[in-house]
């Protein structure tokens, strides 16, 4: 029997680095009922799993008693990813390229880049009262879903 | 993860298996290169064959090893990186950063 066109997956974890396991698992799978090859649903994967990592490690400062809830929904043009932690959020401003010879032999810095490289589209919300949305997309080669960056 | 340093001549082949990605188990890794480094040795392979996959806090952790053994005038090379991982340094341009190897032996042999 095939997968359903469309389909959605959730998962509430715990904020640590365990968790990432299951983040991978969950991405991989609804990538591929995505209709993504083993390559691009890497990609979603590697992009998922820096999403989480952030909500994680700066989001929820590691604190267990905080969530990241993990939304992956596909359909037949793509996959969308949206990943909320409970924290205040960042200054984007603040994020540099880090293939930049200033910043290449840092050690952190580089999840947002990742993201966005692997992505077709990364958007994030921020509220100091209700947390931090990542909202990642990632569209089948051909398809509509995903307007032209130009 | 767990970390476990076989000599082969003067070369420390540092065998990495399980999940780097960041938390107080990467200072295992980091933790081991400093005590080689302390017992004055200059040349390090990591064999990531048990790594499938890494975030980019697994990949600050190797770039922290990287760094620590240029500053001692060591050199250190990479072997069994898995294609993920791979992808990982080309996304982040690091692949001219890291010296890679199929394998371990390739990897010793190149010193």
């Amino acid at each position: 029997m095939s997968d359903p066109a469309s389909g959605a997956e959730e998962l509430v974890l715990p904020s640590e680095f365990e968790a990432l396991e299951q983040v991978d698992e969950i991405a991989l799978k609804c990538s591929r009922r995505a209709g993504f090859d083993d390559h691009l649903s890497n990609e979603v994967a590697i992009a998922v799993i820096e999403a989480v990592t952030n909500a994680v490690l700066h989001g929820n400062g590691q604190d267990r008693g905080k969530q990241v809830r993990v939304v992956c929904e596909w359909d037949p043009d793509g996959i969308t990813v949206t990943v909320h932690d409970e924290g205040p959020g960042f200054d984007l401003t603040c994020v540099h390229d880090p293939t930049d010879p200033k910043h290449c032999m840092e050690c952190s810095g580089r999840g947002i880049y990742i993201m966005r490289e692997t992505m077709d589209e990364v958007s994030f919300t921020m509220s100091k009262g209700t947390g931090t949305t990542v909202v990642m997309r990632k569209c089948r080669t051909g398809s509509a879903g995903c307007e032209d960056e130009g | 993860m767990k970390v476990k340093t076989q000599m082969e001549g003067d070369v420390a082949i540092i065998h990495v298996s399980g999940k780097l990605m960041g938390g107080p188990e990467s200072e295992n890794l980091r933790n081991e290169i400093k005590r080689l480094l302390d017992d004055d040795n200059k040349k390090f392979v990591i064999n990531l064959k048990g790594v499938p996959w890494i975030n980019s806090t697994g990949l600050g952790a190797l770039m922290a090893v990287y760094t620590s053994v240029q500053r001692s005038e060591g050199t250190l090379k990479l072997c069994h990186v898995s294609d993920r991982i791979q992808s990982l340094f080309m996304i982040t341009k690091l692949l001219t950063i890291f010296d890679t190897y199929p394998t371990e032996k390739e990897a010793i042999a190149s010193f």
